[in-house]
C-alpha cells in the first residue's frame, strides 16, 4: 500500500475515533447547552466535571467560573470543540435540532433531553442520570418532584381559583397551555385563564384578562410590584378587584426551567403559602 | 365639491376608527353597558383607540410628507432610519436602566429625534437639505442602527432586551391615557406645521427649478417639512413601537380618493392612517381573542395585496 | 423689462460667461439661440435667479434681481426648464391653482383663465399623465400664466415637440404677448421656429456674437460659426442645391 493512502487510512482511524458510542464509562468532560441542564448536572453533583456552558446558564453559582460556548440557539461549534467535551448535553426546548446534527457529524457524543410536560421530567432527569453515571443522585431528584405530582389536587378539575401567570407585562404575555407553568399551575390546583390562548407564550388580551377575573396573579421574574411596567399592568386590572393582598404574587424563575428547582417553584405558587406569605409581608 | 369630498372622507374615517372601539375579544353594545364593559372601555379600549388613532394618523401623514419630499413613491416614515434610533435608544436605555431612568416612550422619542437630526446633518449640501442624500443617510443609518442592535441582543443576556424589541415591533394593547397628551401636541404640531407648508409640499414636487421659480426656497421648504414629518414618527414610535406599511399604503390610497393636492390630501392622509390603524387594532384583538395578533400583521395582510392590486391597475406613479 | 449688464458667470470655477450685456424690451419675444454648451439655459437661470452671477448686474423692472424676495420675484417673472415631470399625480387645474401661490390667492387670474389661454379648458381634470407632448407644455405654461409674472423664461419649450404643436405653442406665446405685454425669453434650437420671434440674441460659448431681427440675423456666415459647420456641412442652408457632391456619392 502506498504510503500516503495508508496515512491517510490512519489518519481516517483516528478521526472516527470518538465516533465509537462511549457507553463504557460515565463522560469526564461535559459540556451543556441549557441553563436547565447546567442547575440539573450541578444538582447532580457533577459540576466538576462540567467544562463548557451557554452565555445564558445563570445558575448555580458555582458554575459561574466555567467557560461559555456561546448562545443557546447559536452556540459556537469550534469553542465547544476545543473544550474536548466526552458528552454534549441539550434539550429540545431551546437548543436547535441542526446543532445537535452537526455535532453528531463531527463525532460529538450528544445526550438531548426531550420531556417538555412536568410529568415527564423525572423520567428525563434519570435517563440523564444514567447516561452521565449519577443514577443514584439523578433518582432523589426524581422521587423529589415525584412526591408532588403524587399529591392529590386540593380542588376538583376545573374548581380551583383562576390564576395568570405573568411572564412580561408591556406587551403582556402570559405562560399558555403546554408549559410547565400551566403543568404547575394544574397541578397546585389553579385554572389557567389562559389556558385556551392556543400558544405556550400568547401576547395575551388585557380586556380578557381582566374579564375573566383570575384570582391570583404571578409575576414571573423581574416584574415585582415596584416595576414601573408591571405598575402599569396592574393598574389597569384594578377593575378586577386584585387590590386585594395576597392576589398578586412575586414568583422567581424556578418554573422557566425544567430543571432540580421544580419543586420549590410549585411549592413557591400553592396556594396557602403563597396567601401566608402576602399576608406576612404587610 | 372636492372640499366636501374631503370633509365627507374625514368625517367616515373618524367614524370608522369610533365604531371600532366597540369590537374586540367581546363586542360592547354602546346602548346597553353594565359597570364591567364601562370600564373596559374608559380604561382600556379608549385610550388604545386614541393612541392607534394618533399613531396611525401621523404615519399616514408623514408618509405622505416624505413622499413629497423625496419625490419617491416608496419612501415611508422609517427610511430615515428613525425606528432603528428609537429601538436602540429604547435597547441602551434597558441596558444602563439603572444608571437612566427614563420611560421607555421618551427613550424611544429621544432616539427617533436624534435619528432625525443626524439623517438631516447627513443629508445637508451647499443648497439645503437634497432628497438624494436624505434617503441614502437614512437607509445607511438604519442599516447601522440595526446592526448595532443586533449586536446588543446577541452579547445580552438579558431577556428583557428582547422583549423590548417585540414592543418596538408595536404594542398597543399598552396603551394608557397617560401617554396621550404628549402624543397629541407633538403630533398635532407637526400636522400643523406641514399644513402650513402645504403649498411647499405641493411645489416640492414639481422639481426644485419650478418651485424656485414659484418663489419658494426648496431647501427652506423641504426643511420645515422634514421637521414635521419627524416630530410625527417620533411621536408615533413613542406612543407604540413601529407599525410598518401604513405610511407606504395610506398616501397612496387618498391620493387615488381626493387627489394629490396636499391640501386635501394631508388631512386625509392623517384621519385615513388613524382610522386604518384603528380598525386594524380592532381585528387584531377579536380575530384570535384571548390572543392578540399585532396591529401591523393585519395592516399588512389587508393593505399588501389591495395595493399590489392597485399598482397592477393603474400603475400611476407619484 | 430685463436687463444683463457685464454679468459674468462661473462653472466650477472656470469662466463661462464674462461680460454678457443685452436688453429686453416689455412685449417682446425673445430667442437664444447658440450650439449646445453656449450658455442659453445659465443666461436663463441667471435671469430667473437660480444662479447668482459672479460679476455685474441682472435687473428686472429696473431692480437687481437679487433684492427681490421669492414672492415678490415669482410674481414679476415664471420660469419653466427644459425638463417637464409627466410622472406627477396631479390633474391639470392642480397644476395650474399652483401658479397663483406667489399672489396668496388673489392671483392675477382664474385658474380657468389661464386654462383657457393655453387651449386646455377641456383637459382641466386630466391627470398629467394623460396629456401629449404639447398639451404637457401648456399645461405647464398655463401655470405660469396663473402667475400673472410679466416676463417669462421657457428653456428649451418646442424641445420634443412636432411642427404642429410648435406652430400652436409659437402662437400661443405670440398672442400671450400682444394682448398682455408679457415678455417672452426662450432659448431654441429649431432656427425654423426662431424666425417667428420678435429678436434673437446668438450665443457662442458664453458670449454674444450676434443680435437681431431673424431675417436680418440668421445669415449663412453667422450660423456656420455659431455652429462651427464647414462648407460642406453648410448646404443643409441652401434648399435647392441639392447634397454636395461628395458627400452624396458616398452615400
Amino acid at each position: 500500500m502506498p504510503r500516503p493512502l495508508l496515512r491517510l487510512l490512519v489518519f481516517a482511524l483516528l478521526l472516527s475515533g470518538p465516533c465509537r458510542p462511549a457507553w463504557a464509562g460515565a463522560p469526564e468532560r461535559i459540556v451543556s447547552l441549557a441553563p436547565a441542564m447546567t442547575e440539573i448536572l450541578f444538582a447532580l453533583g457533577l459540576g466538576e466535571k462540567v467544562v463548557g456552558i451557554t452565555s445564558v446558564c445563570d445558575r448555580p453559582e458555582e458554575a459561574q467560573g466555567k467557560t461559555r460556548v456561546g448562545g443557546m440557539s447559536n452556540p459556537s461549534l469550534e469553542a465547544i470543540l476545543a473544550l474536548k467535551p466526552e458528552l454534549v448535553v441539550m434539550t429540545t426546548d431551546g437548543n436547535p435540532k441542526h446543532i445537535a446534527d452537526q455535532l453528531g457529524r463531527l463525532g460529538m457524543a450528544i445526550h438531548v433531553f426531550t420531556p417538555r410536560r412536568l410529568s415527564e421530567i423525572p423520567g428525563g432527569i434519570r435517563e440523564l442520570g444514567v447516561r452521565v453515571g449519577a443514577e443514584e443522585a439523578a433518582d432523589i431528584l426524581a422521587r423529589e418532584l415525584e412526591t408532588l405530582l403524587e399529591t392529590p389536587p386540593r380542588f376538583a378539575a376545573g374548581e380551583g381559583p383562576k390564576a395568570l401567570f405573568v411572564i412580561w407585562p408591556e406587551p403582556l404575555i402570559v405562560a399558555g397551555p403546554g408549559t410547565l407553568i400551566d403543568d404547575a399551575l394544574t397541578l397546585a390546583g389553579y385554572v389557567n385563564i389562559a389556558a385556551d390562548a392556543g400558544t405556550a407564550y400568547p401576547r395575551f388580551s388585557v380586556e380578557e384578562a381582566l374579564r375573566r377575573r383570575p384570582d391570583v396573579i404571578f409575576l414571573g421574574l423581574g416584574h415585582d410590584r415596584d416595576n414601573p411596567r408591571t405598575q402599569r399592568l396592574l393598574q389597569r386590572l384594578v377593575p378586577a378587584g386584585l387590590d386585594h393582598p395576597g392576589r398578586i404574587v412575586a414568583v422567581g424563575d424556578a418554573l422557566y426551567r425544567a430543571g432540580p428547582r421544580l419543586p420549590a417553584g410549585i411549592i413557591e405558587i400553592s396556594p396557602g403559602q403563597s396567601l401566608e406569605k402576602e399576608r406576612a409581608a404587610r | 365639491m372636492k372640499r366636501t369630498r374631503m370633509l365627507f372622507a374625514c368625517a367616515a374615517a373618524l367614524l370608522l376608527a369610533l365604531a371600532s372601539v366597540f369590537f374586540g375579544p367581546r363586542l360592547l353594545n354602546p346602548l346597553a353597558m353594565d359597570a364591567e364593559a364601562r370600564q373596559i372601555l374608559l380604561l382600556l379600549r379608549l385610550p388604545r383607540a386614541a393612541v392607534a388613532f394618533l399613531m396611525g394618523g401621523a404615519l399616514g401623514a408623514s408618509g405622505f410628507i416624505l413622499q413629497g419630499v423625496f419625490r419617491n413613491p416608496l419612501a415611508d416614515p422609517y427610511i430615515l432610519g428613525l425606528s432603528g434610533g428609537a429601538s436602540l435608544a429604547a435597547a441602551l436605555g434597558i441596558l444602563l436602566a439603572g444608571s437612566l431612568p427614563l420611560p421607555l416612550p421618551f427613550l424611544a422619542f429621544a432616539g427617533a429625534l436624534g435619528a432625525c437630526a443626524l439623517v438631516a446633518a447627513l443629508g445637508r449640501g451647499p443648497e439645503g437639505l437634497r432628497p438624494d442624500r436624505l434617503l441614502l443617510g437614512g437607509i445607511g443609518l438604519g442599516f447601522f442602527f440595526s446592526a448595532v442592535l443586533l449586536l446588543l441582543m446577541t452579547l445580552a443576556s438579558d431577556g428583557g432586551l428582547k422583549r423590548t424589541i417585540l414592543w418596538m415591533s408595536g404594542d398597543l394593547s399598552s396603551a394608557n391615557w397617560e401617554l396621550i397628551p404628549g402624543g397629541l401636541v407633538l403630533i398635532l404640531g407637526g400636522l400643523a406645521l406641514a399644513l402650513a407648508r402645504g403649498q411647499g409640499l405641493n411645489v416640492l414636487s414639481l422639481g426644485d427649478d419650478i418651485a424656485h421659480g414659484l418663489g419658494f426656497n426648496p431647501g427652506r421648504e423641504r426643511f420645515f417639512l422634514f421637521v414635521a414629518a419627524s416630530l410625527m414618527t417620533a411621536a408615533a414610535v413613542s406612543l407604540g413601537g413601529t407599525v410598518g406599511f401604513v405610511g407606504l399604503l395610506v398616501p397612496h390610497a387618498v391620493r387615488h380618493l381626493v387627489g394629490a393636492d396636499s391640501r386635501r390630501a394631508l388631512p386625509v392622509s392623517f384621519f385615513g392612517g388613524g382610522a386604518l390603524l384603528c380598525l386594524a387594532d380592532s381585528l387584531g384583538r377579536s380575530l384570535a381573542a384571548p390572543l392578540e395578533i399585532p396591529a401591523g400583521v393585519i395592516v399588512a395582510l389587508i393593505g399588501a395585496p389591495w395595493f399590489i392590486l392597485v399598482l397592477r391597475k393603474k400603475g400611476y406613479g407619484l | 423689462m430685463l436687463d444683463f449688464t457685464d454679468v459674468a458667470f462661473d462653472f466650477s470655477d472656470k469662466p463661462f460667461i464674462a461680460g454678457l450685456s443685452f436688453a429686453v424690451a416689455r412685449g417682446e419675444v425673445l430667442g437664444l439661440i447658440g450650439p449646445n454648451g453656449a450658455g442659453k439655459s445659465t443666461v436663463l437661470k441667471l435671469a430667473a435667479g437660480l444662479l447668482k452671477p459672479r460679476a455685474g448686474s441682472i435687473r428686472l423692472a429696473g431692480r437687481p434681481i437679487a433684492s427681490y424676495s421669492g414672492r415678490e420675484r415669482a410674481r414679476r417673472v415664471a420660469y419653466l426648464p427644459q425638463q417637464l415631470d409627466a410622472r406627477l399625480p396631479f390633474r391639470v387645474a392642480e397644476l395650474v391653482e399652483m401658479g397663483g401661490y406667489p399672489h396668496r390667492g388673489r392671483a392675477p387670474r382664474e385658474t380657468s383663465e389661464a386654462l383657457r389661454l393655453a387651449g386646455l379648458e377641456t383637459k382641466a381634470d386630466a391627470p398629467l399623465g394623460r396629456l401629449s407632448g404639447g398639451e404637457l407644455r401648456r399645461a405647464y405654461l398655463a401655470m405660469t400664466l396663473r402667475q400673472g409674472a410679466d416676463c417669462l423664461l421657457l428653456d428649451e419649450p418646442l424641445a420634443g415637440l412636432d411642427l404642429k404643436y410648435q406652430a400652436e405653442l409659437l402662437h400661443l406665446l405670440r398672442g400671450i404677448a400682444a394682448r398682455t405685454g408679457t415678455t417672452v425669453v426662450m432659448s431654441l434650437h429649431d432656427m425654423g421656429a426662431a424666425l417667428w420671434l420678435d429678436r434673437l440674441l446668438a450665443l457662442k460659448e458664453g458670449e454674444l456674437i450676434g443680435a437681431g431681427k431673424p431675417r436680418e440675423l440668421l445669415s449663412e456666415e453667422l450660423i456656420r460659426k455659431l455652429f462651427d459647420l464647414d462648407e460642406e456641412a453648410a448646404w443643409i442652408f441652401r434648399p435647392g442645391a441639392g447634397l454636395p457632391e461628395t458627400k452624396a456619392a458616398t452615400f
